[in-house]
Formats: C-alpha cells, sequence, structure tokens
C-alpha cells in the first residue's frame, strides 16, 4: 500500500515536472504542445491526489495525512536527484513504480 | 521604503539563518537521531536482554519496588515496549532522608524484564543525551532551551522569508543541476532541500516552539490559574496532584488485573504505571496509555483504588486546547509513527539537517566568490568559514565518537557516562581546532572521511566487545541492535562518499599555498 503511494506521488510529480518547458526538454526533447502541456500537468495533480488515497487506507485519516506529506518528500527527492544523474530511469520510473507497488498492493500477503 | 520587499526578505532569510545556523544544524541532527533515542539507549546497554518469556515485566517491578523503595511516596514503572527492551523504575525518597547529590530526591534503576532483579548495566546516557542535547544544548536547563527557543524562533522566521524571497519557487521546483559553479549547486541543493521537506520543516519548528511553550510565554496560564499550577497541569497533562497519606498500612491490590483492564480498553499495555503512597489505606495506582497508536501525545490514564483494585476514574478526553497541544506536541515526538513513517520523519529530519548546512555553505560560498576578485577573505567570511567546517562536520564525528566512547571505555571507571560525554565534546573540540588551524577543502574531506570510518567500523566494534553483534542480532530479529549497528554503518557510508568526492575535488583543485580560510567555497569557485 504504502509502496503505491509512493508510486503514483512519484508518477504525479514526474507529470508535472514534464509539463515545464525546461524538464522537458532535459528528458524527452523539445518544448511540449499546449495541449500535452495541460495533458501531463491535469494527469501529474490527479496522481498526486490518488497518491492520498493508499496512505488514508493504511494509516487513518490523521496519521494518514502525516505520511503522505512525508512520502510526497521523498518521492520528489527521489525525482529531483535522478533527473541530472539518470534522467532516463527517471522517466521509466514514471509507469513502473505505481505498477509495482499496485502488484505489491494486490499480492496475497 | 527604499529597498523592495523581496530585498528585505532576502536579508532577513540571510541574516536570521547565518547566525543561528551552526546551532539549528546541532538541534536538527540530534534531534533526528533522538527519533531512535530508545534503540541507542538499547544499542549501548548491551547487557539487557529482550524480554524474555518469563513473568509480566511490570508485576515482577512492583515485587522489586516493595523490596527496594518500601517507604517511598510514589512509584513509576516504565515496562518495555516495542522500542526499547529496557524494565525502568523510578521512585520518589522518602521526605527527610538524605539523598545522593544531583538526583534530585529520586531513585532510578533498570531491571531484568525477566526476572525483575536489578541489572547491572554499563553506566551510559545512551539516546538519552542526544535528546536533551537536542534542546538544551548540555547547558543547565533553562539556558539552553531559552537559547534553542531563540534559535527555533530564528528558524521560523527563515523558513517565513525564505519561502518569500525565493523568486522561483515553482519554476524552480525540480531544478537541481550537480557541478554548475559558483554557488549555483549550492543554491539549488538548498532550495529543493527546503521547498520539497516544507510542511515538514514548518511543522517541526512551530511544534518544538510548543513543546517548550509555558516556558517561553507563561503569562497566560499565570493570569488565568492565579498561581493554582497543580490545577493547571492536572488539567492539561493529567498530572495528578499528590495523594495525602492516611498512615493506615493496607497491601497493595495485585497489578496483574489492571493490566488486563487496560489491555481491554486500550488493545495496548501501559506506558506507564505509577503508585502513590504503596502499602497505605490510601494508595492509588495510575495507568498511562503507551504513546504509539494515536498522534495526539496527550495522555490517557486509567487511576484505580490501589487496595481494593477498582476503577477510581479514566480521563484522556482533553479539551480542545489540550488536544491541540497534545497533537503538537505528539507530531514533533514521533512517537506514534510506526516503522515506515518514522522512516520518513528521519529522512525529512536529514534534509532539514541538510538544509541548514546547505544554507551555510553557500553564505560562505558566495562571500568567497565575492573575495576572490578582491583578494583576501575577510575575518567574517573565515569565521564562517571555520565554524562551518567545525558543526557540519565536526558534530557528526563527535556524534559517531559518543557511541565508541560507549564501547571501549572501562566498565568500572566512575563517572563513566559523564566520560562519554566528554569524549563527545573533546572529539567536537578537536574538529574544531583543527577548523580553526587548518581550513579549507582537505580538512572537509578528512573529517569526513574520519566520521565515516567511525560510522563504517561501528559494527566491527560492536563484534569485538560484545555478544550481540550483527552474526547474533539479525537472526535473533534483534532489531535494537542490528538497526543501529546497520544504520550507523550507512550513515558512515553517505559521509564515506561525501569524503570521496571532497578528496577528488582537492586534489583537482590549483595547487597553490593553502589560503588562510578557504573552505569549500573554493572548490565551488574554481
Amino acid at each position: 500500500m504504502a509502496a503505491l503511494g509512493f508510486g503514483l506521488a512519484y508518477a504525479g510529480f514526474l507529470g508535472l515536472c514534464l509539463a515545464m518547458d525546461r524538464h522537458h526538454a532535459e528528458l524527452l526533447r523539445g518544448r511540449p504542445a499546449a495541449g500535452r502541456r495541460w495533458l501531463l500537468r491535469g494527469v501529474g495533480w490527479l496522481l498526486l491526489g490518488l497518491s492520498l488515497l493508499p496512505c488514508l487506507a493504511l494509516w487513518g485519516v490523521g496519521i494518514g495525512i502525516v505520511a503522505w506529506l512525508g512520502l510526497l518528500t521523498v518521492a520528489a527527492y527521489s525525482l529531483v536527484h535522478l533527473i541530472p544523474y539518470a534522467p532516463r530511469l527517471a522517466l521509466w520510473l514514471g509507469p513502473l513504480l505505481p505498477l509495482a507497488g499496485l502488484a505489491l498492493s494486490l499480492a496475497p500477503t | 521604503m527604499k529597498q523592495g520587499f523581496r530585498q528585505c526578505m532576502a536579508w532577513l532569510h540571510t541574516w536570521s539563518g547565518l547566525l543561528v545556523g551552526w546551532i539549528l544544524f546541532a538541534v536538527f541532527l540530534t534531534g533526528t537521531a533522538s527519533y531512535f533515542r530508545g534503540e541507542i539507549s538499547d544499542w549501548m546497554r548491551p547487557e539487557l536482554h529482550a524480554p524474555a518469556a518469563g513473568g509480566e515485566p511490570a508485576i515482577l517491578a512492583i515485587e522489586t519496588l516493595k523490596r527496594l523503595a518500601p517507604d517511598s511516596p510514589t512509584w513509576f514503572v516504565f515496562p518495555p515496549g516495542e522500542r526499547n527492551s529496557e524494565l525502568r523504575v523510578v521512585w520518589r525518597n522518602p521526605p527527610g532522608k538524605p539523598t545522593p547529590p544531583g538526583s534530585r530526591g529520586f531513585g532510578n534503576m533498570v531491571l531484568d524484564p525477566a526476572t525483575g532483579e536489578p541489572v547491572t548495566a554499563r553506566e551510559s546516557y545512551g539516546g538519552e543525551f542526544f535528546y536533551r542535547f537536542h534542546f538544551q544544548l548540555h547547558m543547565p536547563p533553562l539556558w539552553g532551551r531559552w537559547v534553542v527557543g531563540f534559535c527555533a524562533m530564528m528558524m521560523l522566521v527563515a523558513i517565513i522569508s525564505g519561502v518569500i524571497t525565493h523568486r522561483r519557487i515553482f519554476a524552480d521546483f525540480f531544478t537541481f543541476r550537480p557541478g554548475k559553479g559558483a554557488g549555483r549547486s549550492w543554491l539549488d541543493a538548498h532550495n529543493a532541500l527546503a521547498v520539497l521537506a516544507l510542511p515538514y520543516h514548518l511543522m517541526i519548528t512551530y511544534t518544538g516552539l510548543i513543546t517548550l511553550m509555558l516556558m517561553y510565554m507563561p503569562w497566560g496560564v499565570q493570569a488565568v490559574y492565579k498561581g493554582d499550577r497543580g490545577g493547571f497541569q492536572a488539567e492539561v497533562f493529567g498530572v495528578a496532584p499528590p495523594v495525602r497519606r492516611a498512615n493506615q498500612p493496607a497491601p497493595l491490590a495485585p497489578v496483574g488485573p489492571l493490566l488486563e483492564e487496560a489491555m481491554r480498553r486500550w488493545g495496548g499495555p501501559p506506558g506507564r504505571i505509577e503508585v502513590q503512597q504503596p502499602g497505605d489505606a490510601s494508595a492509588i495506582i495510575r495507568l498511562t496509555r503507551r504513546d504509539s497508536e494515536q498522534i495526539s501525545s496527550n495522555p490517557q490514564t486509567l487511576t484505580f483504588d490501589g487496595v481494593r483494585g477498582t476503577l477510581l476514574g479514566a480521563s484522556g478526553e482533553p479539551g480542545a486546547a489540550a488536544a491541540t497541544r497534545g497533537v503538537a506536541y505528539g507530531l514533533h515526538l514521533g512517537r506514534f509513527a510506526s516503522p515506515l513513517v518514522r522512516a520518513l520523519f528521519v529522512l525529512s529530519g536529514l534534509a532539514g539537517t541538510a538544509m541548514v548546512a546547505t544554507g551555510l555553505v553557500l553564505w560562505a560560498a558566495k562571500q568567497r566568490h565575492r573575495h576572490a576578485r578582491a583578494g583576501r577573505a575577510g575575518f567574517g567570511l573565515r569565521l564562517v568559514e571555520a565554524l562551518n567546517l567545525g558543526t557540519i562536520a565536526g558534530l557528526p564525528t563527535a556524534m559517531l565518537g559518543y557511541f565508541w566512547a560507549n564501547r571501549l571505555l572501562p566498565l568500572h571507571l566512575a563517572d563513566r557516562a559523564d566520560w562519554e560525554v566528554y569524549c563527545f565534546f573533546l572529539l567536537w573540540g578537536l574538529a574544531a581546532l583543527q577548523a580553526l588551524f587548518w581550513p579549507g577543502l582537505r580538512s572537509w574531506a578528512t573529517q569526513f572521511a574520519a566520521a565515516a570510518l567511525l560510522g563504517l567500523l561501528l559494527p566491527v566494534l560492536n563484534l569485538l566487545t560484545t555478544h550481540r553483534h550483527l552474526g547474533v542480532s539479525l537472526p535473533a530479529g534483534d532489531w535494537a541492535m542490528a538497526g543501529t549497528d546497520l544504520l550507523v554503518a550507512a550513515f558512515g557510508l553517505l559521509l564515506g562518499l561525501l569524503s570521496w568526492r571532497l578528496f577528488r575535488r582537492a586534489g583537482r583543485a590549483p595547487v597553490t599555498r593553502p589560503v588562510r580560510g578557504a573552505g569549500l567555497a573554493r572548490a565551488e569557485g574554481a
């Protein structure tokens, strides 16, 4: 569950990041078109919002929100450090992390 | 206003951060270590073993207290929990009896959780030292708390003015450009560390001030309660006023059923058992809920008649103000946190530490860049660079040295616990001397290298000096021991990487006569 929250937060930040000209150029080359920019931004915010849900499910409202803010911080740090050192990995982790998180939370324990 | 609002805020941010930055760094780093207070204390007393499946430790402790302190007016029992294996008893010495100096009228003993007998563990303050240092800096308590409170207030000012003065908080949200010269990278790092963990920084600084609010702002309470401190304490903290002794001997009720009652109500054992007037007809027994499981650190208590064992009352549904304070206090201590949430707190704490450090280094880097054109470094810059090196590299070295002192000092040394602390300050002093007389990139690298060795070799030292090394503690699931070993080693690895990069950079820097006061900034400009 926590892994899913982390994955969604990471993917959300990646979306918001790609919606910016400079980072789009760094990671994907070129400037995003207007439509694409809005799509990335919308999906980014949506995923960030969704990442709250696993936290609430896992920890309840009070601790869930605290943990969510912590997860957001760690997810954003990971992204910020991956962009200059391993840009391709930063991009691939966008879909991979949420999928891995989903698999982990669905796996029978 | 002559200058713009933003320039004013930038000025405020610079000076509020710089002037108290070194203390803030120490407060942040020791505070982060305090998230592991229980584990560090366990690690530093390897003679104590994890609770074996014997009798209930709390019942054994009460039996021991009946022998140890029969005339005491109050006993406290702190049973072992998930995060510490220590069974500790504290009792108030009866009035009129001479007590050893420094004990403040309390006796204090660690018991073996399996037998209830006093154990002879090595003398050490353990994680308590970092915890106390975090809010009173090893000064007399009142002075230390005022100093830390002042610095925390400055921190709050620095955070808010920093947010205002950050020109491109959204545009630069994901920006980190390593290897760019002239302070650019430091600025990026400082911004990222500050902005991405902003909720944590604000929360921890604000709630930190709240934990000591009654000391900083006592007047509200004085006005409303008119000197009735006991009444206030009872209402807010759930601290009961002392019970008057009836002077009729009566046996104490068995504690077992009371613990079961607490278990039934809270779903977990109590974190504290208080017995007032044991052995007297007026005795009461109060159980306090453990801090885990809920954010709020407001105590929930059950009070029992100490002779008949009947429930007298339950507290713990506090008013709104007390509940707010409880949540703030609980958030600051993070004791509610499960291992994963605690890991997030620790990472954020390290981010805060690094934020302060990068801010200090950034100031020096900018100044040096400016001075590089003018020629000679001024006194202010040299002072800041020496303090930077002595604190940012020196404090981690000293903290790791404290762990080594715990294992290496002779077991029966008089005042052993104090000697561990002296070792901490001795190492810190040495680091400060090096910073003063041999400033420069190479000193940064050697200090971090020393700290890295102390951290990386700690598991080896533990292997050589105790029987609870990683080969034993890992298979046994002894997480206080294994976790401390591994985390300290990981911290050492981090410092090692840092040191390696600094050595490489020092090797590349132009070989000139070392300029007095050259620091990290020089390589940055190079």
